[in-house]
């Protein structure tokens, strides 16, 4: 980066591009969240299981965000793999209600974490445990035990819990993910 | 409830992983969740039209007491209803098309059939009583007015039940028969009064698609009556019976496919050890198997049945009741269910074991075990919550296992169980039959009865020929043997020699007990041109009784073309002129003067 574009992000005159891939289990919320990130006029009223994957765009006050929301159905789960390379940072959403999955968003968590492609870089996760508003809602911290966190040592991650239909919990997340992208050598 | 630890922090632990562990992740395990079920009793469907799935187990309780209908949401019980009987069946059904589809639960206990919709009772079904004895309703109408005693009661009830066994008993008789003396009193005064009837028991509900094969098409139920051998096909949303059919015996599993108002077939295993198959427009089964144990589970896996049968084996069969293939297992069944993955095309049966083993078979292929923390006594495969391969097993002790089938599992199709090399397996080229084969076997078929006729006629023809023809002989004494009682007599010759000269040597023997026989000549004919003789006519010595004479004569040929020709010897009697014996000599063709 030129000594011109650094000092133009750093006056938010023009922000950095970065590719972001959301990925997680069917119905956990990840098109919800990204379409709560997008500026409140680009918001679509209805959310419909995603097809593949879609992409989106948003931005904070110095990153611009190119998401590729994946589709979380078994079927379409074997597409992740091939969006891993250009990926800067990977955003992994679980659906806290959902207890018989956990062990399914584990295990996919982990073919993730064990692909040539992701394994030996120092991407940053930001896992949502999502839907914190249901009643049988596990907490986050119950959530990043289960699906075993703490074995993750050579990137870094953060995991806060969410509500997709208000945004709560949304802002400090994608806050992390920012200082996390930012502070990485280009 | 129970999570899972977490699992493998680093690689050297994946490779510790099992044969198990590598295809199926386990969800969720309560060991007290308090369930006791078998499989016909468990079902999976979207009961509230949210995209969920739910569980819905008829739980047997105690056998006594705490009999419910219970449906889990994932780890969470849902919802209970208390039931009064036993549950022998669950079936879960569309009842309506309305938006969005709620299907209903049908279970099946006692005489009735529960309905739920929405989580809550909604109808009750009762099935028509069953005729009763004439006598014992007469025997309770008697006591009621205090005329019988409870001894004479026992009497008369035991009588009925030796004389009568096509027509059983009632519940309250049998109850009764069972009882101590000193009960018998008590009960009948408690009883007495209640209403005599005798009803109907149903067995595993089933169901079929009604017309069409989509998700919103309405279904039909198949019930198992137990008492008067019989399948009654109900629509449940007419809620009015329609089609009965009879079987030869109590019906114990079923299975149902197709469509009620195209094309359906019913496969039936009962007590009497058989299974029988059942067609639209039959009322009597179609095809039957004849197992040689008892059948303690059904599956029909595509256009196949796999019963597993308490001789520890899994019989594969077509749905003709064709037997293809025989798989030996290590413990007793416990339960058997269908795996049907149809996203990944997956078909298999799950067997459970007495040695709390779960092995799952593709054909008579073991393609995996799942071993479990104790017996498995109901399996349940399907999409549960939003996961299509889930694995729902409740145990002997009343635990609930819930496995989920990885997306990366793949089964080979290796043999793993001892048995014949594949080798046998493979089929001989065996040429397809032509179409005269196939004519003539119509023909056979068609005209068996004329052909059998004819055959008959032709026999009887060349038994008479014969017949004539040996009478014939004996007449004119064309035989070598002589039948005369005077003169019993056998005769054979031996040609010798390449030619051409020939040594003919005729032995007679005189076969008669004691008398010796005299005064018999022997005589040649034969063609001058062809052979010459030294004597063709001379006398024979007196025969005694049981000696073999021997008699040497030479004849010459005289012909070089190759060709031969018969000499008839004739053994004749002095002073008459029809031969005792007559023998045929068929002379061989001199060699010996082509080669000069
Ligand atoms: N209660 C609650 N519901 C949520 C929340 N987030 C999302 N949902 C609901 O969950 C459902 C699925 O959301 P989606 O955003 O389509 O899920 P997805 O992860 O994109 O699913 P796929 O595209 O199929 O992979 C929708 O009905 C959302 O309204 C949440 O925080 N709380
Ligand atoms: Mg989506």
């Amino acid at each position: 980066m030129g000594l011109f574009d650094k000092l133009a992000s750093w006056l938010g005159l023009k922000r950095r591009e970065v590719n972001v891939l959301c990925l997680g289990l069917d119905n956990s919320g990840k098109s919800t969240i990204i379409n709560h990130l997008k500026p409140a006029s680009a918001r679509v009223q209805d959310i419909v299981p995603t097809i593949g994957f879609s992409v989106e765009k948003f931005s904070t006050s110095s990153l611009s965000f190119t998401v590729f929301d994946m589709s979380g159905q078994g079927r379409y789960r074997n597409l992740w793999e091939n969006y891993y390379r250009e990926a800067q940072a990977i955003i992994f959403v679980i659906d806290s209600g959902d207890k018989l999955r956990m062990v399914v968003a584990m295990e996919e968590l982990d073919t993730l974490l064990n692909h040539p492609d992701v394994k030996h870089r120092r991407i940053p996760i930001l896992f949502f445990a999502n839907k914190m508003d249901l009643r049988d809602a596990l907490s986050s911290v119950k959530v990043s035990q289960l699906i075993g966190l703490d074995r993750i040592k050579d990137k870094p991650w953060h995991i806060s819990g969410s509500n997709a239909l208000t945004g709560e919990g949304l802002q400090e997340g994608v806050e992390w993910l920012q200082d996390q992208i930012r502070s990485m050598k280009t | 409830f129970n999570f899972p630890t977490a699992r493998y922090d680093d690689d050297n632990n994946n490779n510790n992983r099992n044969e198990t562990n590598s295809k199926w992740l386990d969800a969720h395990y309560d060991p007290v969740a308090n369930l006791y079920t078998f499989s016909s009793c468990t079902g999976l469907a979207d009961l509230q039209g949210d995209g969920e799935n739910k569980l819905v187990v008829g739980d047997l309780g105690t056998g006594v007491y705490n009999m419910k209908l219970k449906v889990y949401k994932g780890t969470n019980l849902l919802s209970e209803n208390t039931l009064l009987d036993l549950p022998t069946g669950v079936a879960i059904f569309l009842m309506d098309q309305n938006e969005p589809l709620t299907p209903a639960i049908a279970v099946a206990s006692g005489p009735y059939i529960y309905i739920y919709k929405n989580l809550r009772p909604y109808f009750k079904f009762t099935l028509p009583a069953l005729e009763v004895n004439p006598l014992e309703q007469e025997v309770w109408s008697q006591v009621k007015e205090d005329k019988i005693d409870p001894v004479t009661l026992k009497e008369m009830l035991e009588g009925i039940r030796y004389k009568n066994d096509n027509l059983p008993l009632f519940k309250k008789s049998f109850r009764f028969l069972m009882l101590d003396m000193q009960e018998t009193e008590a009960f009948v005064n408690l009883h007495k009064h209640q209403p005599i009837k005798r009803q109907t028991f149903l067995d595993t509900p089933s169901y079929f698609a009604k017309s069409r094969s989509d998700r919103r098409a309405l279904t039909c139920t198949v019930l198992c009556t137990y008492s008067n051998k019989s399948l009654h096909i109900s629509s449940l949303f007419f809620f009015s019976l329609n089609t009965q059919m009879s079987l030869p015996s109590a019906p114990a599993f079923l299975d149902v496919t197709g469509q009620f108002d195209v094309e359906f077939r019913i496969t039936v295993a009962c007590r009497n050890g058989n299974i029988y198959i059942l067609r639209r427009d039959a009322k009597r089964p179609k095809y039957c198997i004849e197992l040689s144990s008892q059948p303690v589970g059904l599956v029909r896996v595509s256009k196949n049945v796999v019963v597993g049968c308490t001789n520890e084996t899994l019989l594969g069969y077509t749905q003709k009741g064709k037997k293809l293939w025989t798989a030996y297992l290590p413990a007793p069944i416990t339960t058997m269910s269908l795996l049907d993955h149809k996203t990944r095309g997956l078909q298999a049966v799950l067997v459970g074991l007495a040695n709390s083993e779960v092995h799952m078979y593709r054909d008579k292929n073991l393609v995996n075990i799942i071993n479990t923390q104790d017996v498995v006594t109901s399996i349940c495969f399907g999409r549960y919550g939003r996961e299509d391969g889930t694995l729902i097993m409740t145990t002997k002790g009343g635990g609930l296992i819930i496995k989920i089938l990885k997306r990366t599992a793949q089964f080979e199709e290796k043999d793993m169980t001892p048995g014949p090399p594949l080798a046998q397996s493979i089929k001989l080229n065996i040429p397809k039959k032509t179409k005269l084969y196939v004519d003539q076997t119509l023909r056979e078929r068609e005209n068996a009865v004329a052909m059998h006729r004819a055959f008959q006629v032709d026999l009887y023809r060349l038994r008479l020929t014969t017949a004539r023809a040996y009478i014939k002989n004996l007449e004119a004494s064309l035989n070598p043997m002589s039948s005369s009682a005077l003169e019993p007599l056998k005769m054979n010759a031996v040609v010798q020699g390449i030619g051409p000269s020939f040594k003919l040597t005729l032995n007679i023997q005189n076969t008669s007990a004691a008398r010796p026989v005299i005064n018999l000549f022997l005589s040649f004919l034969y063609d001058e041109k062809l052979y010459s003789m030294k004597t063709s006519f001379f006398k024979i010595p007196m025969l005694v009784p049981g000696l073999n004479y021997p008699i040497e004569t030479f004849v010459d040929c005289l012909s070089d073309k190759g060709i031969s020709d018969v000499i008839k010897v004739f053994v004749l009697r002095e002073g008459k002129s029809t031969p005792l014996l007559t023998a045929h000599i068929n002379m061989p063709v001199s060699e010996g003067l082509s080669a000069a």
